[in-house]
């Protein structure tokens, strides 16, 4: 089985820092493999693991977005492509699809796409739905489980309050969550073989077509939610004041 | 908190040049193991809560034991420097699994360069997997750094070698499956693996009074009678031990002093941490001059610390004589663990004082300024060198 599945280089939320204003500070912040991917490639690897096969790890980004890639083959990754595209050149989301699904239909027979619920960073998850249009491949999105079995993929997804199973032919594009496995972690041996794998660079313009599309919208802002402390004090005996915590925890959502 | 940080990026640029890359990427990955599977355990292993085979396994299963081993016996062959500053990472999310891994790959590290081919293929892969546990057994309780007045012996008995004695503070005792133990013969010192399960070898009682690496385990080992084959168990020629423990200690204290300036950076960060949010006198404790005295005094000692250990490293890759490098590297770093960790609880206040999870750091390092050679014989060595006449 030949499966692709997406990564993105996204930055490391633990690590950004906001200006005065709020905005976020994109330049020069680091990055990292978007955490929601490390469930996408855990589950392509247990696929190939199954049924055995191949697996492309698929990125567009800037040259740093190579860590991210070489930690995905560590994981089990058979070969990377590249579309390389540095942050300021970078396309929206539906770029984004569209780019992805051009280098999918060049890399062949694909069987499967595997990709997450969204990136870590900007948690627009939208790429996958589109990828999957772009290529005329059913979507199964939000997979809690999923199994293969050669010829069709069967998925179960969460609802509320109950299951849903969803069944589709090959060749579809799965998303999974974070929820659906736990992702490995690659010994230094595989990050060491992982870092001799061969990865193909692809530039944007070699896949753009007349058909390129238009988006409908653009982002206007993005800002981050000051964070300010409660400093709530609670008086009285211990056992009060143990008491007063429990419910302030609760009103909270914490409990 | 984040392990591997610009420093570490900056030390592998500076001594690998276009290689350094390649082993950044490998660190990276090691830390963000170390971070989700090592650190979060630490705190319970000094408290006696947790299992230190759980964390020895996770970096045997990373493979940090094969990092600069020759392929042929299931290594990675990568160059000395890359596993000690692994060491660094692996000290700094806990000190008493980097040390019991750290002395166990000394015994691996001991098979390698000293060890028969047969001996060679018989234990270094079990080693370097962690299938197999080793101790280091050269200290006596009447001997340390003076190793060459050990009173173990070793008489010869046909094709055998009879072992009496006690060797004392070992790591690993009780744990280990194979004990590298150091004993006189009529030729001199020599080295022999002795099995765990040898019925005349004997673990006492763990030490549990450690003022600090309270995760590992440390006993007396007891030497009665302990019956072993020469061809088997003679680590090198007979009489070439101590050489043997020289060579061995002079590579082991790059990793000592490593491990110690991963203390030191753990303690530091959430010392600057604490400093950035405690507030007094209406300023944040970070805007005190002497605050930051002390923050950047611990970057200068660490760093100089960590260069000088990676120099020595160095020079090992490269063939070169490294043995005070070593030693320098191992004294500078260890007394700047202390400061560091102390400067660290200062900072902290009564936090500092009053809670294990800042002063464990100070009383971890504590153990390095005495084992593998105490700074003062260290100072002694160093010393000597210099003194020694120039051609």
């Amino acid at each position: 089985m030949n499966i692709v599945v997406l990564v993105k280089d996204a930055v490391d939320e633990a690590e950004l820092r906001a200006d005065p204003s709020g905005h976020p500070i994109q330049k020069g912040a680091t990055t990292k493999m978007s955490n929601f991917d490390k469930n996408g490639v855990e589950e392509a690897v247990k696929q190939k693991e199954e049924h055995g096969g191949t697996i492309t790890v698929l990125t567009l980004g800037g040259a740093e977005s190579k860590k991210a890639m070489r930690e995905a083959m560590a994981m089990g990754g058979t070969r990377g492509v590249h579309i390389l595209a540095e942050p300021e050149a970078a396309p929206d989301s539906l770029g984004t699809a569209y780019y992805l699904a051009k280098a999918i239909q060049r890399i062949g027979e694909v069987d499967l796409v595997v990709c997450s619920e969204g990136a870590s960073d900007t948690y627009m998850g939208q790429v996958g739905a589109m990828v999957a249009e772009f290529l005329g491949m059913p979507f199964l999105a939000y997979a809690k489980k999923v199994e293969v079995d050669g010829v069709k993929i069967t998925c179960e997804q969460g609802v509320e309050k109950g299951v849903r199973v969803l069944e589709a032919k090959l060749p579809a594009v799965v998303s999974v969550l974070s929820e659906t496995n736990v992702p490995r972690y690659p010994t230094l041996l595989q990050v060491m073989v992982a870092s001799k794998k061969a990865i193909e660079d692809v530039q944007l313009s070699t896949l753009k077509e007349s058909d390129y599309p238009v988006t409908g919208f653009e982002v206007l802002s993005v800002t981050v939610q000051p964070v300010n402390r409660k400093r709530l004090i609670l008086e009285g005996k211990p056992e009060e004041a143990a008491k007063k915590l429990v419910e302030a925890l609760r009103q909270e959502g914490v409990l | 908190m984040k392990l591997f940080g610009p420093e570490h990026e900056r030390v592998l640029s500076s001594l690998y040049g276009d290689g350094a890359s390649e082993f950044d990427v490998l660190l990276r990955s090691f830390s963000a193991v170390l971070e989700a599977k090592v650190l979060p355990l630490s705190l319970g292993l000094d408290q006696g809560k947790g299992d230190i085979g759980q964390t020895r396994r996770t970096l045997f299963e990373q493979g940090l034991c094969k990092l600069s081993h020759p392929e042929r016996y299931g290594g990675m062959g990568l160059p000395f420097g890359v596993y000690a500053l692994a060491m660094e990472l692996a000290g700094a999310a806990d000190a008493s699994t980097a040390m019991s891994i750290g002395i166990h790959n000394t015994v691996a590290d001991a098979v390698a360069q000293f060890g028969s081919e047969e001996q060679r293929r018989k234990l270094l892969p079990s080693l370097l997997s962690g299938e197999k546990l080793a101790a280091f057994a050269l200290t006596e309780p009447s001997s340390g750094s003076d190793a060459r007045s050990m009173r173990t012996r070793a008489a010869k008995d046909g094709k055998h070698f009879v072992l009496d004695g006690s060797k004392m503070f070992i790591t690993n005792a009780g744990e280990a499956d194979v004990y590298l133990v150091f004993a006189s013969t009529g030729a001199g010192h020599s080295a022999f693996l002795v099995e765990g399960s040898n019925p005349g070898l004997k673990v006492g009682a763990q030490l549990r009074e450690k003022l600090g690496m309270r995760g590992s385990h440390t006993a007396e080992v007891k030497l009665e009678k302990c019956r072993v084959a020469a061809e088997d168990s003679l680590l090198g020629d007979e009489g070439a031990g101590f050489e043997c423990a020289k060579k061995l200690l002079d590579s082991s204290r790059i990793v000592m002093g490593m491990m110690c300036v991963g203390i030191a950076r753990t303690a530091y960060v959430k010392a600057l941490a604490y400093s950035r949010s405690r507030e007094l006198f209406g300023k944040k404790l970070s805007d005190f001059q002497l605050t930051r005295e002390k923050l950047a005094n611990s970057v200068i000692e660490m760093n100089a610390s960590r260069l000088l250990c990676m120099h020595a490293a160095r020079l090992k890759e490269l063939g070169l004589s490294f043995t005070s490098e070593a030693a320098q590297g191992k004294v500078l770093a260890t007394e700047t663990s202390a400061r560091t960790c102390d400067a660290a609880i200062q900072l902290l206040g009564g936090y500092g004082y009053a809670t294990d999870d800042v002063h464990r750091h100070w009383r971890d390092a504590r153990l390095l300024a005495i084992g593998e050679g105490a700074s003062e014989v260290l100072r002694l060595l160093i010393a000597s060198r210099e003194l020694e006449p120039t051609a």
